[in-house]
This record gives C-alpha cells, sequence and structure tokens, in this order.
C-alpha cells in the first residue's frame, strides 16, 4: 500500500534534518511544496540556504535522469553595445575552469554517455545534461563548478567569439527567415530590451572582451538567479546530500535591479521593406501580444492555433490550398515573461507577392475579429495541445525542459496543464475578445522581402516553366 | 501477412504507430522521380474519397498527426494519437491505406505545391548541399535520385503512374506495422490486421540496387549561389553497411574523428580556430552502403583553410590511425550513451523497425554494446585504411563562385575535376 502524504511529509522531514545538520551554511535545504505534475508524477520544490531552487522529479522509467540548469538571464538583460552577451556566455561555460582544462568539461560529460546542450534566449539561459542515472554526481560536481569557478581567458574569449560569429552568419546572415525575424523585431520594439536579437549584433559579438564577460558571469551566475529541475530516476535524498554538498558553499550574488523599459504602445502600423537573395516573396507581421502570464496568453494561443495551426487551419487552406499562393504560412506566440509578438510568417509562390499574403491573411484576420469562431474548431485546437503537450513528455528531457521553462518564465512549474486545464474552459466569446485586443492593425509591424535580382541565377519562375 | 512489431509502455496515454512499406523511392521509374513520396502524400489526403479538409479534420479531432516519409528503400506512415482515439484513428488510418481516392484534381494540386517546395527549398542551403552532395556522389546509383523529384519529373506524373504504383507498393505482405506506447501485443496485432484488411496479400518488395560505387579521384562541385557570407560544405566518399566485418569498428573510428563534439574535427575546425558552429562526421547507412561524410560550415574566407584542413585531417586519420586513449574512449562514450537509444518505447521500437526494415544482420542491435565492446585498435585502424580513401572524395560547396571559387580549389591537392552549378539549376 502506498504511503499517504503525511507519512510521506513525516519522512521528508526527518531526511531534510538529517541532511541539514552536515550541510553548510548556504546549503541546508527546506522544502518548498508538491506540485502534481500530470496524473501520475509530482515535483518537490526546495530551495537552499544561499537562494538556489531545485525542483526534482522521480520518474523510474528508464535508468536515466535529465539535470538542467535555469539562468534567469537572457537578452533582455543586456544593454545598447553590448548585446549578444548573454549567448556568448553560454557558450563560454563549457570552457576551462579552476578544476577542469579547457575541453574536460565535454569530454567527461561524454565519457559518463551524457548528452549536454544549452540554449539562451530572451528571458533565460538553459544548461541541459542528459546522463544515465550512476553517472548523475559527475554532472552535479561539474554543474556546481562551472557556475561559480569558470576561467575565462583571452584566447577562450576570442575563438568563441568567432564560432558564435559563424552561427549568426548561420541562422541570420545567410538564412531569409532569421533576418526577415530580427528585423521585424527591431523594427516593432523602440525602447524594450526585446528589440535586439538574442544572438547580437555583429559589431557587438566582435567587439566583447574577456572583461565583459567576467563582470556578467560575476553578476548572473550565482545560486540565487538559478533554478536546478532534475527528472528522472533518481532518488531525491542522495541527489539533494550531494547538491547541499557541492552547491551550499557558493555565494549568492547582488543581483541588478533591470533597467525594464517597458515598450509604449504603437500606435501605427509599421512596414519595411527588405530585399534578400531569396526565390520568392514573403511576409513576416508581427502584432504585440501579451506575455506569458497574461490572462489571454491562453485564449490567443488557441485562437492561434484555430488559424495557423496545421493542414485544416483556416491559414492553412486558404493561402496554401485554396488560392495556393504561399508555400507556407505559420506563427508563433511569444512565451515571454513580458509582451512579446504574434509572429506571422508565409512565403509566397511562383509570382504571387507579398501584398497578396498580407491582403489573404488580412482577410482571415478581419474573419476572427468580426465574428467568433466555432466551438467544434476550439475543441480541435484544443485536441492538438493536448496532444503536443503528452509528446513533449516522452524522455527525461521532455519533461525537464517543460517544468524548467514554465518555473523560470511564470513561477509555476506545472504550467503546462494549468494552460491546458484553462483552454478547456474556453469559449468562442474569450477568443473573439482576443483577438479584438491584439489583431489591430495600428499595433503591427510588417517586413516585406523581395528577391534580389542576381545576375547568376536565373529566375525560379522561368526555371520552373 | 504483414509483420508486427511491438513496444509497450503505460507512461503515456499515447500510441505511436508506424506503417512501412518494404519500397521506397528507388521504385520510381526514370524520368518519374518524386513518384513515391508524391503517392504516400496523396493516400494521406484523398482517404475513402473524403476531401482532404475532412481527412485533416477528423485527425486533429482526434488528438492524432499523421505524417508520411519516403527515403530510397522505404515509404511509410507514421502516426500518434492518444488512446482514446486509437480505434477511430485506425479506422481512418487503415482508408488511407486501402482506399485512397487518389483524384485527378488533388493529383495535380500535390504536383503545384511540391514544385513550390522545391523552389523554396532553394532558400535553404544546408539542404542545396545535401542535394548536390548525393546526387554526383551516387552519380548513375539509384540513391543519387532525388526523393522529391524535380519539376520536370514530377509534372510528367499521371495518375495511372499513381494508381499502378499504390497497387503494387501497398499489399499487405510489403508491409511492416509497428506500436510503441500505451498498447499491448494482442491489441496491436489486432489493429494490424485491422489496418491490412482492405489490402491485397501481395509480398515483400525485392530491392535490387548495386553497392554504390566509390567516387574516382577527387572532384569538387560548387554550387554557386549570390552574397553568401558563409559556405555549406561537404566532403566525403562511400561509408559502411552492417552486413560488413568491420562496419561496427569502423562507427567506433567515426565517434573519434568526428562524431561528438569533442571528436578530432570538431576540435581542429571549432574549438581551435572558431571556423564552424558546427562540425561532424557522419557514417549512415541504407540497404546498401551509404556515404561517410564531413560536415561543416565556415564563413567564406575560411572555406578554402578549412577544407584543406578537413582533407589533412582525412589523411591523417588513414595514416596514423586512432590511438588506444581514443579508442578507449569512444567505447566507454557509446555504450554508456546508449542508454539514450533505448530510454523510450519509441526509440526502442524505432530500432526494432531499422533492423527489419534495412536487412540488418540478425541481432545487430541487441548485439551493439558487446560488438563494440570488443573492438581492437588493429580492427578500427584496418577499418579506416579499407573503407575511408582521402584520394577519392566528393566536396561539396555552397557558396559564391566568384568570391572562394579559385581558393577552393587550390586548396583540393590533385582535384580531378570540377562543377559549377548554379543554386536553381533544377
Amino acid at each position: 500500500m502506498a504511503a499517504s502524504a503525511s507519512t510521506l511529509a513525516l519522512r521528508r522531514e526527518r531526511m531534510l534534518a538529517q541532511l541539514n545538520a552536515k550541510a553548510p551554511p548556504g546549503g541546508r535545504v527546506r522544502h518548498r511544496g508538491t506540485v502534481p505534475f500530470g496524473a501520475v508524477l509530482q515535483i518537490q520544490r526546495y530551495e537552499l540556504t544561499n537562494g538556489l531552487r531545485i525542483l526534482v522529479c522521480e520518474d523510474h522509467v528508464a535508468p536515466v535522469a535529465a539535470y538542467h540548469t535555469w539562468y534567469r538571464v537572457g537578452s533582455r538583460h543586456e544593454r545598447v553595445g553590448k548585446t549578444g552577451l548573454a549567448h556568448l556566455f553560454e557558450h563560454l561555460m563549457f570552457n576551462e575552469t579552476e578544476q577542469l582544462k579547457a575541453g574536460d568539461f565535454d569530454r567527461k560529460l561524454e565519457e559518463a554517455g551524457a548528452e549536454s546542450n544549452a540554449g539562451t534566449w530572451l528571458d533565460w539561459t538553459h544548461y541541459n545534461v542528459a546522463i544515465p542515472k550512476d553517472r548523475l554526481p559527475l554532472v552535479i560536481r561539474l554543474e556546481a563548478e562551472r557556475m561559480a569557478h569558470l576561467v575565462l581567458r583571452d584566447p577562450q574569449v576570442k575563438s568563441e567569439k568567432e564560432v558564435v560569429a559563424n552561427e549568426r552568419r548561420y541562422r541570420v546572415d545567410d538564412d531569409v527567415e532569421g533576418a526577415v525575424s530580427e528585423v521585424l523585431w527591431s523594427s516593432a520594439f523602440r525602447e524594450h530590451a526585446y528589440r535586439w536579437p538574442t544572438i547580437g549584433w555583429m559589431p557587438d559579438i566582435e567587439g566583447f572582451t574577456t572583461e565583459d564577460c567576467q563582470e556578467f558571469y560575476r553578476t548572473y551566475y550565482a545560486p540565487n538567479n538559478a533554478t536546478l529541475v532534475v527528472t528522472g530516476d533518481v532518488d531525491e535524498r542522495a541527489l539533494l546530500t550531494r547538491i547541499a554538498a557541492a552547491y551550499g558553499p557558493l555565494e549568492s550574488s547582488l543581483l541588478p535591479v533591470e533597467d525594464v523599459r517597458p515598450e509604449p504602445p504603437q500606435v501605427e502600423e509599421r512596414q519595411v521593406e527588405l530585399e534578400k537573395p531569396t526565390v520568392s516573396e514573403k511576409i513576416a507581421i508581427g502584432y504585440h501580444g501579451p506575455a506569458l502570464g497574461d490572462a489571454d496568453h491562453t485564449a490567443l494561443s488557441a485562437l492561434c492555433e484555430v488559424l495557423f495551426g496545421g493542414r485544416a487551419s483556416r491559414l492553412h487552406r486558404r493561402l496554401v490550398q485554396e488560392l495556393e499562393i504561399a508555400t507556407d504560412v505559420r506563427v508563433s506566440v511569444g512565451p515571454f515573461q513580458d509582451p512579446g509578438l504574434v509572429e506571422i510568417y508565409a512565403s509566397a509562390r511562383d509570382e504571387h507577392t507579398a501584398e497578396a499574403l498580407r491582403d489573404a491573411i488580412d482577410a482571415e484576420l478581419d474573419r476572427v475579429v468580426s465574428e467568433p469562431v466555432s466551438v467544434e474548431e476550439i475543441d480541435r485546437a484544443r485536441a492538438r495541445s493536448e496532444l503536443g503537450l503528452l509528446a513533449g513528455l516522452e524522455t527525461v528531457d521532455g519533461k525537464a525542459s517543460t517544468i524548467g521553462f514554465y518555473e523560470t518564465v511564470l513561477g509555476r512549474p506545472a504550467a503546462a496543464f494549468d494552460r491546458l486545464e484553462a483552454a478547456a474552459l474556453l469559449g468562442p466569446g474569450d477568443l473573439l475578445r482576443a483577438a479584438r485586443r491584439y489583431f489591430r492593425r495600428s499595433s503591427r509591424t510588417l517586413v516585406m522581402v523581395r528577391p534580389q535580382k542576381s545576375p547568376a541565377s536565373t529566375d525560379p519562375r522561368e526555371a520552373a516553366e | 501477412m504483414s509483420e508486427v512489431l511491438v513496444e509497450t509502455s503505460r507512461e503515456l496515454p499515447l500510441v505511436n504507430l508506424t506503417v512501412a512499406e518494404r519500397t521506397g523511392a528507388i521504385e520510381d521509374p526514370p524520368g518519374k522521380e518524386g513518384l513515391s513520396r508524391l503517392v504516400a502524400r496523396l493516400m494521406r489526403r484523398t482517404a475513402a474519397g473524403l476531401t482532404p479538409f475532412e481527412i485533416d479534420v477528423r485527425i486533429d479531432q482526434l488528438g492524432a498527426a499523421l505524417g508520411s516519409e519516403v527515403t530510397h528503400s522505404v515509404a511509410s506512415f507514421q502516426g500518434t494519437t492518444i488512446t482514446r482515439s486509437l480505434d477511430a484513428f485506425v479506422d481512418l488510418l487503415a482508408d488511407v491505406l486501402a482506399r485512397p481516392a487518389l483524384s485527378e484534381p488533388e493529383l495535380q494540386k500535390l504536383v503545384r505545391e511540391s514544385v513550390g517546395e522545391i523552389i523554396e527549398s532553394r532558400d535553404n542551403d544546408r539542404a542545396l548541399a545535401r542535394r548536390w552532395f548525393s546526387r554526383r556522389m551516387f552519380q548513375g546509383h539509384p540513391y543519387g535520385r532525388s526523393l522529391a523529384g524535380t519539376i520536370p519529373t514530377l509534372r510528367s506524373i499521371t495518375r495511372d503512374d499513381v494508381v499502378l504504383h499504390h497497387r503494387r507498393t501497398c499489399v499487405a505482405g510489403n508491409l511492416v506495422v509497428a506500436f510503441a506506447g500505451d498498447i499491448d501485443r494482442e491489441r496491436a496485432e489486432a489493429v494490424a490486421a485491422r489496418l491490412t484488411s482492405g489490402l491485397a496479400p501481395g509480398t515483400p518488395g525485392t530491392d535490387r540496387t548495386p553497392e554504390p560505387a566509390a567516387p574516382d579521384g577527387r572532384r569538387l562541385v560548387v554550387v554557386d549561389k549570390p552574397e553568401r557570407t558563409q559556405t555549406q560544405i561537404l566532403i566525403g566518399g562511400t561509408g559502411t553497411h552492417p552486413r560488413d566485418a568491420d562496419h561496427v569498428a569502423l562507427a567506433v573510428a567515426n565517434t573519434i574523428f568526428g562524431g561528438t563534439f569533442t571528436a578530432r574535427l570538431t576540435r581542429e575546425v571549432r574549438s581551435k580556430r572558431g571556423w564552424s558552429y558546427g562540425a561532424y562526421s557522419s557514417l549512415p547507412y541504407d540497404r546498401r552502403r551509404q556515404a561517410f561524410s564531413l560536415w561543416t560550415f565556415p564563413k567564406a574566407a575560411d572555406a578554402a583553410p578549412c577544407i584543406r584542413l578537413e582533407l589533412e585531417l582525412l589523411g591523417t586519420l588513414c595514416k596514423h590511425g586512432v590511438t588506444k586513449r581514443e579508442l578507449d574512449f569512444a567505447k566507454r562514450y557509446l555504450v554508456r550513451s546508449h542508454a539514450f537509444a533505448i530510454d523510450t518505447a519509441q526509440k526502442r521500437c524505432a530500432l526494432l523497425l531499422e533492423a527489419n526494415l534495412y536487412d540488418l544482420p540478425e541481432g545487430y542491435h541487441e548485439q551493439w554494446l558487446e560488438r563494440v565492446q570488443s573492438v581492437t585498435l588493429e580492427q578500427a585502424n584496418q577499418a579506416v585504411r579499407a573503407r575511408i580513401s582521402p584520394e577519392n572524395l566528393l566536396v561539396t560547396v555552397v557558396g559564391t563562385e566568384a568570391e572562394i571559387g579559385s581558393a577552393v580549389r587550390d586548396a583540393i591537392d590533385g582535384l580531378a575535376g570540377t562543377e559549377v552549378i548554379a543554386f536553381d539549376a533544377d
């Protein structure tokens, strides 16, 4: 028979008392609560006295574990002239520490059979390791080591700057969609830090110094600015004991007050023309949208699923299948701490123009602003979202990413399930309200992309004949 | 009777389902490249005479997803459904397989859509590199033919072609049905029987594809695209197949050379010089040997020195081999990371499918760890010398010819031939 909740709570209390009796001052562990994660799993919240948050989700299906570290620093914390620093720093975190030579971090993890990666975005930086469960102590040691004891030297900084510059060329300079998105955001935002790209402007990347990186590290890489998320085949007691020992001695940082500049309301439409070496015209449209935590984010996401989600969605049917003027049309609803953009992207087919795409998209958006969508469409959108959520939870990494993302942006690690429940309560009126609130032409920015004529290439429309 | 593979997991209320034909794009008649892919997509859109919209709505309502994928050797439908919708999803998929209308108007619409996709794909430099590398690496061989087809071949495909292809390949004897997730064997076999009950019995396809020939000398293909600040570079030769006695030894050697983030290639190209965001070597296989290849993407100014370096690294690998220290490290990595090849039902099922569809030797995946552990230094180095030939390679570069062409040619010693192709040539 499974133990009752009160029995489990008592056992946990005793465990923590024993653990804390031997812990360093900064490493005493407090239990902050239990959060259900779906129908079966639970997340246990802990915190060290130095501010490090720890979320543990035991799942014994396979003998593996995921160990993710989420730092609450992203490109929004940068300043003009130093854009891209959070992302460059993410690269540098794989380098030398006081205990490890350059390259040893990755080598030790690979030797242990781990899969490791990282990512930076507007609000956060995220390091993820998936590892066979018996090697978890290694990850705890290495992650604590690089949180506090990274060594930054000129040769590594120089080399990583070049890698990042190449990444920028790959994702932006030579990539049409990447370049268009960058122009869209920098045109739609004039004040808020979301206006510059996470990868940074090239001159800023090239201009970083080792001192810039050191200052950034000292400020933001501290236990009180991080959350550990551990999922998989773990033993909670052993895990917490090791985390307390490894991270307990680390000191908190005095985090600066963020220099927040809320974006003033956009009151008239903006349009940018862009020429690119591309085969067809394209359009990107950015409507100012809600923050992830805003009440209407779920309704707007459901509306966008009705409009753009899959082949049966209104926009795909109209633009790709009926009018045959686009090869692709899609949307992303910014999942950010502050209001972001609802970003629409469409690629024209054959000789069709960006204007034709815009007019067809506008016609469908006008429809949802003037009349409610059907209950049947909302139900379909919810079913798609449910499938998407479940499919993302198959691996320990998927669980840790979902938990860590929602904890970092909203402070609610199981918010993915909350959103699904909220979506079940949505009615046509909610989506109508969201449409009227956000799909206003006066608050949108358009980027119209035209193919650059080049003597080297044939006109794709001629080649198609 | 179709073969049924099952991996059960009750962790999530999801069932992943794959119906795979043991025939793929190599069955496309000459001049009709893209036929297999077109047929699979058209089946998906015209099941039981429903409109594509009706089918898409039904799938969405069920909380399911259904797509198709065509490779050279296999054409498959891959679906995922929430468990509660399994029966309804199976009914729909059975219609897709056995009762597609394959209507002329939908065929023509799909051809137009596919043509648009081919044109649009010219924006993707990595896809361009891969496409032209395959075409020239396997010139004259079925693996060099385009999976998506070309604009002229797509436009030449008729409804008769489609119907004939469907009748010939979508038969019960040519199918493998695989399940992963919230389903047990008993139910899976019942579902598989329902899926295939409307199909003709048929027999499994026979793959008469020959082994591909190795490149003759060092050859260069430049895919010329304007305004490239960065290049996409693929360098390779013929690879291996699990039937080869030295396959596992070569796989271990490939791990050392370019299979991980700390491998020689990434260390030299990215870590030391910062020349490319990514640098990897890969050793895929089909039912026959595929191509061993290196992939990097340096900025334009670094393309030539990067190519020279990669060729030097290959030369060093073949001349001096790998070290014992490297071998032991790679073996530890491969053995321990294998936990992530089998940590979900879907991944385990994918291994079963691969073994079945690609004619792998019996017990290939089950014995993988044991065989990796037993690879010796001599075996690894012998495999490298036998299978990798630095003097017989294809180098494919997507970049701006006027800016980099001359330097790239100078970087390849003993270059036997060069071809410059406009990026939108097809």
